[in-house]
């Protein structure tokens, strides 16, 4: 008996001590490492590193990062939950700080590891991928830069020795001019490798292009209205500010690189819908057949890639959740700077030219006829429908009191409510004066909301997509180029081309100002993160946003339409408008001479000597 | 059985809801207060807009304290008592760039003066109102000649906090508009309805010297109307 315990026992121990002779089983690759050489073998892998990258290029305000910032210039003002930008006293000067380094660091271990390790890459695909990765280099001293002036310009990995000296690493600010030329050197060298034709979300040779005409377009004004100021923002270093001889070399460089675009015939305005006010929101805001867009950061749905963007800016009376909504509201600022396609200057009628009474419209959406169709492209106005949906933005009605004479106002906290009339009070869409989520201004954004079935729910979401550079601006920069070095022909007819898009009829403008084309870029490009670095690199900030409530530019307007009861005169349900401060903005804005560049965070000062400061701050 | 299962849950909540009485360090106690000065005189500014920094060395964290110069040209901050490295900043007040460091000492409260250069200075105002003008008279005085003069501005608000940012009406004279600066210079203003209906109102006059973005302001005057 206690023999067989000790057979048994023996058996199991010799048992135990074998080993399978299938060797895979302890060769197998590890499922959650992937080592360098798979990883720069492998275009797949190396695309889907690139995704990585391309969402990781920052902005300022975009759909998902920062999106609340549209409502803290002179675009929109908020209207939804909490106080929103409503009430900024003055700008930070952190606001636009951006010191983010880790992804220039990615990029160039990348760029080293494609050529230690990419053995079974072709050379053809090593040049794209190397040229993709330092285009998205740029991109991101190009966001650098337009924050912070001059920047450390790394462009090799740097590995610390251990040796308890860290000064090798310690790289001093590059001069702000050096970057910019960093910028366009880079891009002229990659643009004829970087292939992926026709795409709009990954760049190509018209991508680079598009990024040059902008960088150079900043460079060469910051160059010429940074020396035009009183007293120029710089540091002795250069660190900041742009000597003025620069700036004619850096509007020819943009001017060439938006023309070789523009003459490419790669890309056209966006010509689809014969309705121009639609016409321009697709342009924009169409994924299908654009070939308008010249990158973009795409969204998809199905693959779980979407934003938030729609439900939290739909107009309160269609959104399609029970929460949320209507929280960027484009002001009456933004609208009235849309002009009349007569040329006209675009401010709004709203009283009788000796200003003794209202001018009484029969429909809500006449005070806006005759306007530049981008008005109708990048907004929802009164009476102006989304999806074929009414919007119903009506304040209250205007009650004729015949005893004093005058009007009497009545609004109501309801939304959609009913007057003693039968007929509409308050719209289901507001505007309401004390309300979140419902307009505050009398008009809500249309750019960029999503017209896709339940995009605006919390469940669905939207997968609109976000539009870095299209040719619209390319037009624009062009013009601004070309009249900067005095081709007056040339500057009149791309303007116009955007103009007659916007249904201004062909060569609408015979002369240009500077004015005009400022006015150009707020209204073609609104709510696509242009108009703070505009107006940065114009440095006319601190005076167009001076903080002073006196200043109709610094403060926020509403425009508040309402019904007229008056029965038995011809007057009744005609409606008229008010203007007013928008109720829930508090605060002027106040752009301060500390803003144009930001503040470099005192850690970074603290680990790097050689960092100097920026100025006021 | 029901009690004692009561009585644990009051145990209970007794040992959750106390605490130490030591609650991390006591708050900074010290108060280190002073004025801008310009010859022993207070530097008016705009309040919330002009910024001194102290500086702590020999600690971890290096980070400044920005102290707000209020309308009067005073300021204060609570501190621990320590040594403190004062800076003006460059380009933020009206007043010639001074980099140079004062050391503060903080041993209980403590008063320390900044001396400044303004670029300009306002003297003799006189302010006064008939009827619904308001007329003002004052010197404008150079100190440092390295910037011109923009402009000089009278300005009229409801309360003591009157400035460029919170002002009800306001009247300027350019460089250009004023002949002689050694001469007294006049400025005066029509209130408008919504003021002229009150007992009072303050006043103020600003200096804008070119290319510095704050201005120097004199006194607030309270004018009865």
């Amino acid at each position: 008996m206690r023999n067989i315990a000790k057979y048994i026992i023996f058996s199991v121990s010799l048992l135990s001590l074998s080993a399978c002779e299938k060797e895979e089983w302890l060769e197998r690759d590890a499922p959650n490492i992937v080592l360098e050489e798979q990883v720069w073998n492998d275009p797949k892998m190396i695309t889907s590193l690139l995704a990585n990258y391309y969402n990781r290029l920052p902005a300022h305000t975009s759909l998902t990062t920062g999106w609340q910032s549209f409502a803290d210039y002179d675009e929109a003002i908020w209207s939804g939950n909490g106080e929103g930008g409503n009430n900024i006293v003055s700008y930070n000067f952190d606001r636009w700080r951006l010191w983010d380094y880790s992804l220039i660091r990615d990029i160039n271990l990348a760029l080293e590891s494609i050529e230690k390790y990419g053995t079974n890459l072709s050379a053809e695909q090593k040049t794209q991928f190397s040229a993709e990765l330092r285009f998205l280099r740029a991109y991101q001293y190009f966001e650098l830069v337009k924050r912070m002036g001059g920047v450390p310009l790394v462009t090799t990995q740097l590995i610390y020795d251990f040796s308890g000296d860290p000064s090798p690493l310690q790289q001093p600010r590059a001069t702000e001019a050096e970057v910019y030329d960093f910028i366009a050197s880079e891009l002229d060298a990659i643009k004829d490798n970087l292939g992926n034709a026709g795409s709009n979300t990954r760049a190509n040779k018209y991508t680079a292009l598009a990024l040059e005409s902008r960088a150079m377009l900043y460079a060469g004004s910051i160059a010429k209205y940074n020396n035009l100021m009183d007293a120029p923002i710089t540091t002795p270093g250069g660190e900041v500010g742009i000597p003025a001889s620069r700036a004619e070399g850096y509007y020819m460089k943009s001017l060439e690189a938006s023309e070789e675009i523009i003459n490419s015939g790669a890309y056209a305005l966006y010509e689809s819908n014969p309705d121009l006010g639609e016409n321009f929101y697709e342009a924009v805001s169409k994924k299908a057949n654009n070939p308008e867009v010249i990158l973009a950061q795409d969204f998809l749905t199905a693959k779980d890639k979407r934003h938030w963007f729609s439900y939290d800016n739909f107009p309160r009376s269609i959104r399609e959740d029970n929460l949320g909504s209507s929280a960027i509201t484009p002001t009456l600022n933004l609208v009235e700077d849309f002009e009349y396609l007569d040329g006209s200057s675009g401010e709004l009628k709203t009283r009788t030219a000796d200003g003794s009474d209202f001018i009484y419209y029969d429909n809500l959406d006449d005070i806006f006829a005759d306007k530049d169709a981008r008005l109708y492209g990048t907004l929802i106005y009164p009476g102006a429908t989304f999806k074929g949906l009414d919007v119903q933005i009506q304040a209250g009605v205007k009650v004729w009191n015949p005893a004093t004479n005058s009007y009497e106002t009545v609004e109501s906290n309801d939304l959609g409510s009913m007057y003693s009339d039968g007929k509409l009070l308050t719209g289901a869409g507001g505007p309401q004066r004390s309300q979140t989520e419902v307009t505050n201004t009398g008009f809500y954004l249309r750019k960029f909301l999503d017209p896709a079935p339940m995009a605006s729910t919390r469940g669905i979401r939207s997968d609109m997509w976000w539009v870095r550079f299209r040719l619209g601006e390319i037009y624009l920069n062009a013009a601004e180029a070309a009249f900067e070095l005095g081709q007056m022909d040339k500057a009149v007819n791309y303007v116009n081309q955007v103009r007659e898009r916007a249904g201004f009829g062909p060569n609408s403008l015979t002369s240009l100002t500077m004015d005009r084309i400022r006015n150009e870029r707020r209204v073609e490009l609104a709510f696509e993160d242009h108009r703070v670095w505009d107006l940065k690199r114009w440095r006319i900030a601190h005076e167009v946003w001076n903080g002073s409530t006196s200043n109709p530019d610094a403060m926020m307007y509403a425009l508040y339409p309402y019904r007229v009861v008056r029965p038995g005169d011809p007057r009744n349900d005609k409606y008229v408008f008010v203007k007013l401060v928008a109720p829930r903005f508090r605060a002027p804005r106040n752009f301060q001479m500390g803003n144009y560049y930001s503040s470099i965070d005192q850690v970074v000062l603290n680990n790097n000597p050689k960092i100097v400061r920026n100025p006021f701050h | 059985m029901k009690l004692r299962g009561i009585s644990y849950i009051i145990i209970a909540l007794g040992v959750m809801l106390t605490a130490c009485e030591v609650d991390n360090y006591e708050p900074p106690k010290s108060i280190l207060e002073g004025h801008v000065v310009y010859q022993d005189q207070p530097v008016g500014v705009r309040s919330n807009g002009v910024q001194l920094e102290l500086w702590q060395p020999g600690f971890e964290l290096f980070q400044k304290i920005p102290v707000y110069v209020a309308y009067d040209g005073s300021f204060s901050a609570a501190l621990f008592d320590g040594d403190y490295k004062l800076v003006r900043l460059r380009g933020n007040g009206p007043w010639v760039d001074n980099t140079d460091t004062i050391d503060v000492q903080v041993r209980g409260n403590t008063v320390i003066d900044v001396p400044v250069e303004p670029y300009y200075t306002v003297s003799n105002e006189t302010f006064q109102a008939s009827g619904n003008t308001v007329a003002a008279s004052f010197t404008i005085d150079q100190v440092n000649a390295s910037r011109e003069l923009e402009r000089v501005t009278l300005y009229i608000g409801t309360t003591a906090i009157v400035d460029v940012n919170n002002s009800i009406v306001n009247v300027s004279l350019n460089k250009d508009a004023i002949a002689d600066l050694n001469a007294p210079i006049n400025l005066s203003l029509e209130l408008p309805p919504n003021l002229s209906g009150r007992d009072y109102v303050f006043a103020r006059i600003g200096v804008k010297t070119s290319g510095v973005e704050e201005m120097l302001y004199s006194p607030v005057q309270k004018i009865e109307l």
